[in-house]
């Protein structure tokens, strides 16, 4: 057995190990720190595949950013876990069984229909592989890039909309409706016909009449 | 049945075990939304293991390009979700799934 | 273009009445339809006379004029188009020139109706609709101007509608047509079934492919195609034509304006089955059993509607009864192949019935609307043109030589003896009873209403069944002896006066015997010979009046005029003395052989009770119960079960979709 092959059993029982904890972690924390190690492995997988821009690019935004925010995120939340049900209940078995067809399918589906013995090749062209896959993208997937950069500007637009919370208390100004007001707004001109003296002019009607004298 | 050394059968092999465990932490899961999101970053992450072994396999680097972008949305989708997360948490001050049957028919 | 517009005119004419008449002035209407009317009837005169004169040297014997196509079915086409042929050329004249001059009579008849307009309106679309039916080229058309001519008759049956027996008349018609109209449209389908074409070009010249075929009407019951398809059009024609049994609607529609009777259900519109089978006679001859179910339902419906118009006191119903009769004597000459004898009797019956209808109407406006016969008397000397003109259509309905009913009448009678098919023995005997009978009743109703002494000052005042005039005009118009009517109204009678004394003297000759009908009515005269026999004893106008003193038929007339005369002004007593004699006999005849009483105990009353079963144990229980409820229950009930299923909670809506997962991939592991 190769040493590559070595690493290749030592990585993947260490992703899958993580995976099962990520899942069935008690503390979120635990689940949030356990995907980082998968995360970490599979970007290890990744570089003996030869892909080792996508592993650092994987290291760098899910480990350096996707998860600290997920971490921020639990923190933020304050989530305590009382616990009061048991932790694997009844329906954890049909669960189980689903999985367990599942990948026995998933498992003979690969076996039969993948009929190539040969070892993948190693990591040949470690430098080609960021200036390939830079022409590539660049190149040949520039619009579908463009795209995926639109989705995640409205991804932030969207995240920041849906949880950002006008406080209450901040004063501030409105250049728009200052600028937008007109005369009419400021001041009212009334038409009123000189006062004539009337006899029995009630005399209350003096009292209210501060409004129709008065302009703002 | 594959031999020792790693070939594309192994790799597609992990990516269906990393899948199933992460489908099954999806459907057992009954505490925590944010470990659900875990979960499908997981599920996305077997899918990139795919790619990227095909990727090799075939040595041609579109598969490590759609992997990209897989990993791009799976950002934003983590980004959105986590967001939707606080929302709930805002208004509902936990985030158990099971205590989520508003649409309970 | 020139034949589209004879048709058009009319319709244009309708819309004009019907939608702009009401706020139009009065007079508008009745100028405009008029017009219409009048200048179709010209350009139908110009028709026929192309169609006489100009194509017998030019060898024409049918012109086929396609308008439209409006359906192209691939292999079918279903077009607006025009047969223009000697039948069509005549119908359209009959049609269009007694149209017009009931639509001059109208403006005297309807001056003081308020739906004065939406009269003209009616009419002129009546006459739309009978001039596409003759002039048509397919069946759709035909069925069409048929339906048409149907709408028309049910709107002016009921065109009084504040009355309910006109109302129910109206509704009367339209059900006893629409039976007669299933049976066409069958027929219709049949011919449609195996020649795939509607065009009547079409179906003539393929004829023969019919002969031979059968048709399973039931299992085990195998009937000639021919002849099914030949009793289902008749069926229809008895319909619209109102032959035994379908014949009930036709007094009833008495209901309606006098100008409609004599136009709709006299001259024209009941005519329309005979033209029909006459225009189908290509095919009617190939089957013997159909000729001769038309000879027998023909017979019947001449002799028994000939009885009951001996009993009638209504003026107007006398006049529908002869109608009737007269009716089945067409038919009569329809199942002896004697169409060209059948279409000329339709032509001078159109003048001399149209003449008597409006001549009646003429006396019921005299009269104030008095329409009983008893309440008349001794109008000769106050009405002189409507008596002479009455008596000139009573004697062309009598078939007294030398007018016109005699020319048209005696060779139906003599076909029907000629004729070998089944039955004409009978029907020959019952048309001869028949002209006497026609006599009796005709010289019956000419002599109580206008010789005798006057019998209208006794009229009760509370009969009245006018409806404009105040109940103090009426009473003032009542001690006014009744006076001639105005020019609009005689004129017209002069002129169909004209034509019933002249037309048999002058058109019997070409249309009878002449080739004047070329290939337009195709008898098959070896088969059947009786046109050919009358064909080869004609020698003439003036022989044939000669001869007429040798035939029974002349002297019957006579001896029906003196019996009238007899029971009428001689002995008027004896009537009622006979009436008690044979009291059983006069209860069956006053009650229309209670075929009216039998329709509405066995099939109204049975539609009625078979409708309430239907609503009680399929519309409440199977409609209501089990359909539309049932369908609600079910849902409410499959929905209380199902929203077990939204629980509302994530993880099973992720644990269904894994269970999806796995069903899509056995599916496709399976393959």
């Amino acid at each position: 057995m190769s040493f590559s092959a070595f690493l290749f059993y030592v990585l993947a029982a260490i992703l899958l190990v993580s995976a099962v904890r990520v899942v069935s972690a008690r503390q979120p924390v635990h689940a949030a720190l356990s995907l980082v190690l998968a995360f970490f492995t599979m970007a290890a997988l990744w570089i003996t595949l030869g892909a080792e821009f996508l592993g650092l690019a994987l290291v760098v935004i899910y480990v350096g950013a996707v998860m600290v925010l997920f971490l921020f995120v639990l923190m933020m939340l304050d989530v305590r876990q009382t616990d009061q049900t048991p932790r694997w209940k009844r329906h954890l078995m049909p669960s189980l069984l689903v999985g367990a067809v599942m990948l026995a399918e998933i498992v003979l589906l690969i076996v039969k229909g993948v009929k190539t013995k040969a070892a993948l090749p190693e990591n040949a062209t470690s430098m080609e592989n960021t200036r390939e896959l830079g022409k590539l993208l660049f190149e040949d997937y520039l619009y579908p890039l463009e795209l995926v950069a639109v989705l995640l500007l409205v991804g932030m637009i969207a995240a920041i909309v849906l949880t950002y919370r006008q406080s209450r208390f901040v004063k501030r100004q409105e250049p728009a409706e200052q600028i937008a007001v007109n005369r009419d707004d400021r001041l009212r001109v009334v038409s009123m016909p000189a006062e004539t003296e009337t006899e029995d002019a009630p005399v209350h009607s003096l009292e209210r009449s501060p409004e129709k004298t008065g302009g703002h | 049945m594959p031999g020792l050394e790693p070939t594309l059968t192994h790799y597609l092999l992990l990516a269906a075990a990393l899948l199933v465990i992460s489908v099954v932490g999806i459907i057992a899961n009954r505490r925590n939304v944010l470990v659900l999101l875990m979960a499908v970053e997981l599920v996305l992450l077997s899918a990139n293991l795919n790619f990227v072994a095909f990727s090799a396999y075939f040595d041609d680097l579109s598969g490590q390009v759609m992997t990209m972008f897989v990993l791009a949305t799976a950002a934003v989708e983590s980004a959105v979700g986590l967001a939707l997360l606080i929302l709930l948490f805002r208004r509902r001050g936990n985030v158990a799934v099971q205590t989520l049957d508003v649409m309970k028919g | 273009m020139m034949l589209a517009l004879i048709p058009l005119l009319p319709l244009f004419a309708a819309l004009f009445a019907g939608f702009f008449g009401r706020r139009a002035p009065r007079d508008w209407s009745h100028w405009v339809c008029c017009a219409a009317v009048g200048f179709s009837f010209i350009l139908s005169a110009f028709v026929l006379y192309e169609v006489a004169f100009l194509w017998p040297s030019l060898g024409t014997q049918s012109e086929n004029v396609t308008l439209y196509t409006w359906l192209d079915l691939g292999s079918t086409k279903l077009t607006i188009g025009f047969l223009i042929d000697p039948l069509s050329a005549l119908m359209m004249v009959v049609v269009t020139l007694v149209s017009f001059l009931v639509h001059v009579y109208t403006i005297g008849y309807m001056k003081d109706d308020p739906g004065y307009a939406r009269f003209f309106s009616y009419i002129a679309f009546f006459t739309f609709s009978m001039l596409m039916l003759v002039m048509s080229d397919n069946f759709l058309q035909m069925f069409f101007g048929w339906e048409g001519v149907g709408l028309a008759s049910y709107l002016l049956i009921g065109f009084w509608y504040t009355r309910p027996s006109a109302t129910k008349a109206g509704m009367k018609a339209f059900l006893m047509n629409r039976v007669g109209d299933f049976g066409f449209i069958v027929g219709i389908g049949l011919l449609f079934a195996v020649l795939g074409t509607l065009n009547f070009a079409e179906i003539f010249a393929r004829v023969d492919e019919l002969q031979g075929l059968d048709v399973s009407l039931w299992p085990g019951l195998e009937w000639s195609l021919l002849t099914v398809a030949c009793i289902c059009l008749f069926i229809g024609a008895m319909g619209k034509s109102a032959q035994v049994p379908l014949h009930t609607w036709l007094p009833d529609s008495m209901e309606g304006p006098t100008p409609i009777s004599a136009l709709i259900h006299a001259a024209t519109m009941v005519t329309a089955g005979i033209f029909m089978v006459a225009r189908m006679s290509p095919v009617f001859e190939g089957s013997d059993t159909a000729l001769s179910f038309m000879i027998i339902i023909g017979a019947t419906t001449a002799i028994s509607m000939a009885l009951l118009g001996l009993v009638q006191n209504d003026i107007k119903r006398v006049v529908a009864y002869s109608t009737l009769s007269q009716l089945g004597y067409m038919t009569v000459a329809l199942g002896a192949s004697a169409y060209s004898a059948a279409i000329f009797h339709l032509m001078t019956h159109a003048f001399f019935k149209a003449l008597l209808f409006l001549a009646a109407g003429s006396v019921i406006i005299a009269l104030h609307h008095e329409q009983d016969l008893r309440k008349m008397g001794g109008l000769r000397h106050r009405m002189p043109i409507t008596y002479w003109t009455a008596l000139i259509g009573a004697w062309a309905l009598a078939g007294l030589p030398p007018f016109s009913g005699f020319f048209s009448k005696e060779p139906i009678i003599e076909a029907a003896r000629f004729a070998e098919v089944t039955g004409h023995a009978y029907a020959y005997w019952a048309l001869t009873l028949g002209v006497f009978l026609t006599a009796c009743y005709t010289f019956r109703m000419i002599f109580l209403a206008f010789h005798g002494a006057p019998r209208y000052g006794e009229a009760s005042h509370g009969k009245h069944k006018s409806h404009k005039a105040s109940h103090k005009e009426q009473h003032a118009a009542h001690h006014e002896p009744p006076k001639e009517s105005p020019k609009v109204v005689t004129i017209p009678l002069i002129v169909l006066a004209i034509c019933s004394v002249l037309a048999g003297i002058l058109f019997a000759t070409p249309v009878l015997f002449g080739d004047y009908f070329g290939t337009a009515i195709r008898g098959d005269y070896v088969a059947h010979p009786a046109m050919a026999i009358l064909h080869a004893e004609w020698h003439g106008v003036i022989s044939y009046l000669l001869h007429a003193f040798l035939t029974p038929p002349l002297w019957l007339a006579l001896a029906g005029i003196a019996t009238a005369w007899y029971f009428t002004l001689s002995a008027p007593t004896a009537a009622g003395k006979l009436a008690h004699m044979l009291g059983a006999v006069y209860g069956v005849l006053k009650n229309h052989f209670y075929i009216d009483a039998l329709y509405e105990r066995v099939i109204v009353r049975g539609t009625h009770s078979l409708s309430l079963w239907f609503v009680r144990g399929g519309e409440r229980f199977w409609s209501e119960g089990v359909l539309v409820q049932g369908t609600a229950r079910l849902v409410q009930w499959a929905a209380q079960s199902l929203r077990y299923l939204q629980t509302g909670y994530l993880y099973h809506y992720a644990f269904a979709m894994a269970l999806g997962l796995v069903v899509l991939m056995t599916w496709w592991g399976m393959k």
